[in-house]
């Protein structure tokens, strides 16, 4: 039977772990959105933010140079990756893809070289417990939850009341028109790869410190973001946070009241039933020309 | 360092040391026609091989001067466990050629180390390379049990004695006894096979489970191939004990969250997780340390072996118990601590535990070698099938051709004294000494050295 203290906490995972989503689905969506080019470095990404963390905490630089690093380092990888390749490629989404793809491989085979196959635990973000209706959580899913709402309204705050911000929903509209109205939109495209670098960075952070970290952990996060971002309507962030937290509690709930087996099964599940039905997605493409 | 092969290759083993040559590319004049003859010879010899009975088994003959060693292991560059096979395999070949008694008719003893980066057609593949283009007059290492199962066939056309140090299928013994004499050139020096780490963990828990206080267990195996025989011999012997099996789950491969898992086991009101996890084995470990799961954890959790894991988790693996071969804390044979300061001070870390079966094959193989005086495979097969020699992790001894279990190394379970015979694997719990972690030993008693202590949050 399903009880009351049951429903609370799937509630509660489901809310913290969806946050979470939220944060990986993000720069994906992002870039897809402005600059119409799919990243398939975005899940290398993730893991780039983690293994960041992970040596910040082998050098001794403690919990504050984890956190600058996996933030840092990601970020500027995804302005280089922007700059050195797909900048000269932008008219070509199926060259960018295929080029994503391989940097992608060439990261998860760099850790493997230097780090091997085996999973890393990273330095403990937060230690702790909290309960909530009987149920005990760890601080750092709730940190998780905490963190990712705070960067999601940043986010939009900075899209909606900045100059940048305002440059990048025009590019994300029209290139065309972003040009005729003085907007560089390689710039804004730098500046978007960024953003979503560090979102990317972050959400390797807490998924390394929570679940630890290996070569291959960006694998599974980039099918989620897939999977989210169809789910919401490719290119709309608003979408892509409903599409985290549909899938969020979907998975949830099936680990806890039908089998732990099925974890991973929820995104994908949903991938095609979202692709059959409603293949544009909730919120369909904010931001097409 | 790690040998990456290349240097190394006596390539005489079945008189092809001038074809083998100029495969590798080592002689810089090669001629086209003469290296198409020598490649068109040496498929077909190696076609024919089983039929015509060919390989190194019949044509060598006496200890050669120069004697190679295959050693199989997985990224020994970045593999703890991988590197304790290359590096153990480097430190006998290093004391074989320091003695004057092992194969004192040699000039030179070299380990030729190959990554089977842990897949069974680059595992084959290099297999071929040890034995045909290196002739190594034996191999070792392979750790996992795809890889060695692919691996049975080569070996039996090649046969070239192999002496596995880390893959624990019982598949591959079962082939030599239902086919002795094509796949008698198989041993498995360690661990023991996996039906018998099943039992040994069933073993242990009838012996310690009052020690421990663990009335009820929640079992949790991960699904992969190794498992399999784990949880048969745990299945087929669990219920003789008066320790209550309240969950058992067979969770998938590749479960990276646990918390699912762990809040069933926190409903069963399991006493502890009793485990069997490798692949998985980290994210596990994390995340019942930081959660500060209700229950103890312990079984086999093949990482927890690593002498460097207390670092690599950040101490999340403090008051886990876990099988072992050896630890650096168990003195089992007067052989064992020699070998362990020998390995530590080449290498400046501990073994883990394929080191010290690596270790001990080769040896083991010199030994007999030098007995009957030949690297001969099936004079040495005999020698092996007749031989008990005292290694670092216990008696080396082999069940015989009529065994189920042919060639794999004995396993005998004792709580309070040694064996004669078999290997008797020890139990340790990871605890904190001065800041870092030691593994230390529970089980057996005579090489104990501490008791258990239950986590502070349970």
């Amino acid at each position: 039977m399903v009880n009351l203290s049951v429903i609370s906490t799937i509630i509660v995972q489901a809310a913290m772990i969806s946050a979470l989503y939220a944060l990986i689905a993000i720069g994906f969506t992002l870039i897809f959105g402005v600059g119409g080019v799919l990243n398939l470095a975005h899940g290398a990404t993730i893991t780039m933010g983690a293994f960041s963390a992970y040596y910040a905490g082998q050098f001794g630089l403690g919990v504050p140079g984890a956190v600058l690093a996996s933030v840092t380092i990601p970020a500027l990888f995804a302005g280089v990756l922007y700059l050195g390749m797909v900048k000269r490629l932008e008219d070509e989404p199926i060259m960018v893809m295929i080029t994503t793809l391989v940097v992608s491989v060439v990261i998860e085979q760099a850790i493997v070289v230097f780090e091997g196959t085996t999973s890393r635990a990273l330095p403990p973000l937060i230690q702790g417990q909290f309960s909530i209706a009987g149920s005990t959580f760890q601080n750092l899913l709730g940190a998780m939850f905490v963190v990712s709402w705070l960067l999601i309204g940043l986010l939009f705050l900075f899209v909606n009341y900045t100059k940048t911000g305002k440059g990048i929903l025009a590019v994300s509209m029209s290139h065309k028109g972003a040009s005729l109205v003085g907007i560089k939109s390689s710039r804004i495209n730098l500046i978007t790869w960024i953003i979503a670098g560090a979102f990317a960075g972050i959400a390797g952070l807490f998924l390394g410190s929570w679940l630890t970290a290996d070569f291959a952990m960006g694998q599974a996060q980039l099918v989620l973001s897939f999977s989210i971002v169809v789910v919401g309507g490719i290119g709309s962030i608003r979408g892509s946070v409903i599409g985290a937290y549909l899938i969020g509690f979907l998975e949830i709930a099936t680990t806890n009241l039908v089998s732990s087996s099925l974890q991973g099964l929820a995104p994908l599940v949903v991938l095609v039933v979202v692709l059959l039905v409603k293949p544009e997605g909730l919120f369909g493409r904010e931001f097409t020309e | 360092m790690v040998n990456d092969g290349s240097s190394s290759g006596a390539g005489s083993a079945n008189g092809s040391k001038e074809i083998g040559d100029e495969y590798n590319g080592n002689k810089s004049k090669l001629n086209r026609r003469r290296f198409i003859q020598a490649a068109g010879v040496g498929a077909a010899a190696t076609g024919f091989a089983g039929c015509l009975g060919g390989g190194p088994g019949e044509s060598s003959e006496g200890i050669p001067s120069e004697v190679t060693l295959g050693v199989l292991a997985p990224a020994p560059e970045n593999n703890p466990i991988g590197a304790a096979i290359a590096n153990s395999a480097e430190l006998a070949a290093q004391q074989i050629n320091n003695s004057d008694e092992l194969l004192g008719a040699a000039d030179n003893v070299t380990a030729s180390i190959k990554n089977t980066e842990e897949s069974p057609s680059t595992g084959r593949q290099r297999y071929r390379e040890l034995t045909l283009d290196e002739g190594a007059h034996m191999t070792t290492g392979v750790f996992t049990s795809e890889v060695l199962l692919q691996l049975m066939d080569p070996i039996a056309q090649q046969k070239t004695v192999h002496m596995t140090t880390g893959a624990a299928s019982p598949k591959a013994s079962n082939q030599v006894n239902e086919n002795y004499e094509k796949y008698k050139y198989h041993f498995r020096t360690g661990p023991v096979n996996g039906y018998h780490l099943g039992q040994n963990m069933v073993d242990f828990l009838e012996a310690k489970s009052s020690d421990l206080g663990w009335e009820s267990v929640a079992l949790l195996v991960e699904n992969y191939e190794w498992t399999n025989p784990v949880q048969k011999a745990i299945d087929d012997h669990i219920g003789d004990l008066d320790v209550d099996v309240v969950m058992e789950e067979r969770y998938a491969s590749g479960t990276s969250n646990f918390g699912p898992v762990y809040d069933s086991v926190e409903e069963s009101g399991a006493d502890a997780a009793f485990v069997a996890m490798a692949h998985t084995g980290t994210p596990a470990i994390v995340q019942w340390a930081e959660d500060q799961r209700p229950f103890e954890f312990g079984g086999i959790h093949v990482l927890s072996q690593l002498p460097a894991y207390y670092g690599m988790t950040n101490g999340a693996c403090r008051y886990t118990i876990t099988q072992n071969t050896a630890t650096p804390q168990s003195d089992l044979t007067d052989k064992t601590m020699p070998y362990v300061e020998s390995y530590n001070e080449a290498y400046d870390a501990y073994p883990v535990y394929t080191g010290y079966i690596t270790f001990d094959a080769i040896m083991q193989w010199a030994t007999v070698a030098t007995e009957r005086g030949t690297v001969n495979a099936d004079e040495v097969v005999t020698g092996l099938e007749e031989s008990s020699y005292t290694g670092t992790a216990g008696s080396l001894d082999y069940y015989g051709p009529d065994h189920e279990y042919a060639h794999d190394i004995k396993y005998n379970f004792s709580a309070d004294s040694r064996p004669d015979e078999g290997v008797n694997p020890v139990f340790q719990q990871w605890q904190e000494t001065d800041g870092s972690g030691s593994q230390e030993v529970l089980h057996p008693s005579y090489v104990s050295t501490t008791d258990y202590t239950a986590p502070p949050w349970v």
